[in-house]
This record gives structure tokens, sequence and C-alpha cells, in this order.
């Protein structure tokens, strides 16, 4: 199954390389820059997703103690750590540009950065704690603690005045944008999530293989 | 407004070469467990015997070396 997930996120991945640099149009405002629109929010997307799953595993784990849950939550840790600091990476490559700064201490980067940290702060906590069911443990509390902080990122550009732009897609009436923009940064969604369930399984698997060995 | 490739392909480019390398991370570490699987499946004496060298090296050292009690040691010439 990890396999399939491998060759489908490729094969996703070169559609939204296609969609997103021969199907979109230039952006009449911003012009050829806007094109990051297609991996930026996907990337921001899959950090959602990936502390969601976190707060989700954590959860469970602190109720059943299975292993495979504080497993999932390590995993799903991880890869939601390296795409939350690619998200950061890449709205700051487009923030040059378009805002003339590469960084600015508004709501929505700042929310994000402290929940860049605190994610961090989950995967070195599980380097620091020795006895592997008291860091699951913690980490389970850490990784729900932390997740309060995802509402606060998503309505930080209603809440207070941000430069930050207010979500495209995930708002109250959806996207009105045209669909020339739309299915390119759909596809990129869809392909950035299975890379993201390729990922997380991949990381799962060894992290069984680990306890295994171990054991 | 210009165009700004630069900071396209700065952006693509990032992403791309971040998660290819996380993803050949876990290729690597993947492999490299499985080949340590292998050789334990291969040789199980080996795979004892460094069970217990680890063992051993997570137990307290003790200080100075180890004596034999006067007793029992053999007469100088």
């Amino acid at each position: 199954m990890v396999r399939t997930l491998g060759w489908l996120s490729s094969a996703a991945l070169a559609l939204g390389l296609v969609m997103a640099f021969g199907v979109a149009p230039r952006e009449v405002s911003q012009g050829n820059v806007q094109r990051i629109m297609y991996v930026h929010p996907p990337l921001a997307w899959v950090a959602y997703l990936a502390f969601g799953v976190v707060a989700a595993g954590s959860i469970a784990y602190l109720v059943r103690r299975a292993p495979g849950a504080d497993r999932l939550a390590h995993a799903s840790a991880e890869v939601g750590v390296l795409f939350t600091g690619l998200a950061i990476a890449t709205g700051s490559i487009w923030g040059k540009p378009t805002w003339g700064t590469w960084w600015t201490w508004d709501a929505r980067l700042t929310s994000v950065a402290i929940l860049f940290v605190m994610y961090l702060g989950y995967l070195l906590l599980r380097g620091t704690v020795e006895d592997r069911e008291r860091a699951a443990r913690y980490c389970a509390v850490l990784g729900i603690v932390a997740a309060l902080d995802m509402p606060l990122v998503h309505f930080s550009v209603y809440w207070w005045r941000t430069l930050h732009q207010p979500p495209s897609l995930m708002k109250p009436g959806g996207f009105t944008g045209s669909a020339a923009i739309l299915w390119p940064l759909l596809v990129n969604l869809a392909a950035f999530t299975v890379l993201y369930a390729y990922l997380v399984a991949k990381r799962v698997r060894l992290l069984r293989a680990e306890a295994e060995a171990l054991a | 407004m210009p165009d700004n490739w630069g900071f396209v392909a700065a952006a693509y480019g990032l992403t791309a070469l971040v998660l290819g390398l996380y993803w050949r991370r876990l290729v690597r570490r993947e492999q490299e467990l499985d080949r340590a699987g292998k050789d334990r499946a291969r040789t199980p004496r080996a795979a004892a015997e460094a069970t217990t060298a680890a063992e051993r090296s997570r137990q307290p050292s003790r200080p100075g070396h180890p004596r034999s009690e006067p007793a029992s040691r053999p007469p100088l010439p």
C-alpha cells in the first residue's frame, strides 16, 4: 500500500506541476510570481491536516494506550513540522516581491511560527525522554495542547488586521476566483495530501520496525 | 508587476529539495534496518553477543581494574 501511495503521489505531483505552469493563467496583478500559490497553500493545508492527525492520535493514545496511535502521532508531527517549515519559507519567498518584506510579525505569521516551534518542541521532547512510554504520554499531552493554536492560526486573518490575505478556499462562500485558478489549486491540494499520506505511512512503518529491532 | 521567476523557482526548488531529502532519509533508514534484520537472522549467535555487549555497555562501569584476591596469587619467584 505504501508503494502504491508513493507512485500515486509522484503522478499527482507531476500533474500538479503541469497544472500550475501549463494550465493556470498568468495572474493580472501579481504576474507569474502568483504561481507560488499552487505550492504554498497546499503546504499550509497539509500542516493543518498533520497537526489535526497528531491531536487525534494523541487522544487515541491517552484513551487506549495503543502504540499504533502514538506512532501515527509521532510520524504526523514530523511530517507536519516539515510542511509547516516549508509553508513558512515559501510564504516568505512570496512575501518579498508582493509585500516588499520577507517577514513581518503580523498575527497570521506569528501564530504559524508559534505552531512550528511548539511541534518542534514536541519532536525534541520525544528525543529527550528516554522511557518510551513516558515520552509517548508527555508528547500526547503536548500534541493536544499545541493543536489549540490551529484555530488561532486560521482565524487570525479575521480577528486581527494582518498583511496576510484571508483564506481563498476554506472560507464561508467558498472560492470566488476563476476556474482556471481553482482547478490547479485543487489538484495540488490533492497531490500534497497524497504525498503526506505516503510520507506518514512510510514513517509509521519505519517507527514500527525500529521498535521491533529494539525489542 | 515583473514576473519574478527567480522567486517562483526558489519556492518550488526549496520544496522539492527538502521533501526529496526527507524521503531519501526515510528510504536509507529503512534499508539500514532491513540490512540489520537480515544480518540478525543470518547469524543469531552474533546478534545475541551484540545484544549482550549492548546490555553490558548500559551497566555502570566499575572503578579501576578488577584485581585478584592476595591469597589466590602465586608466590613471586
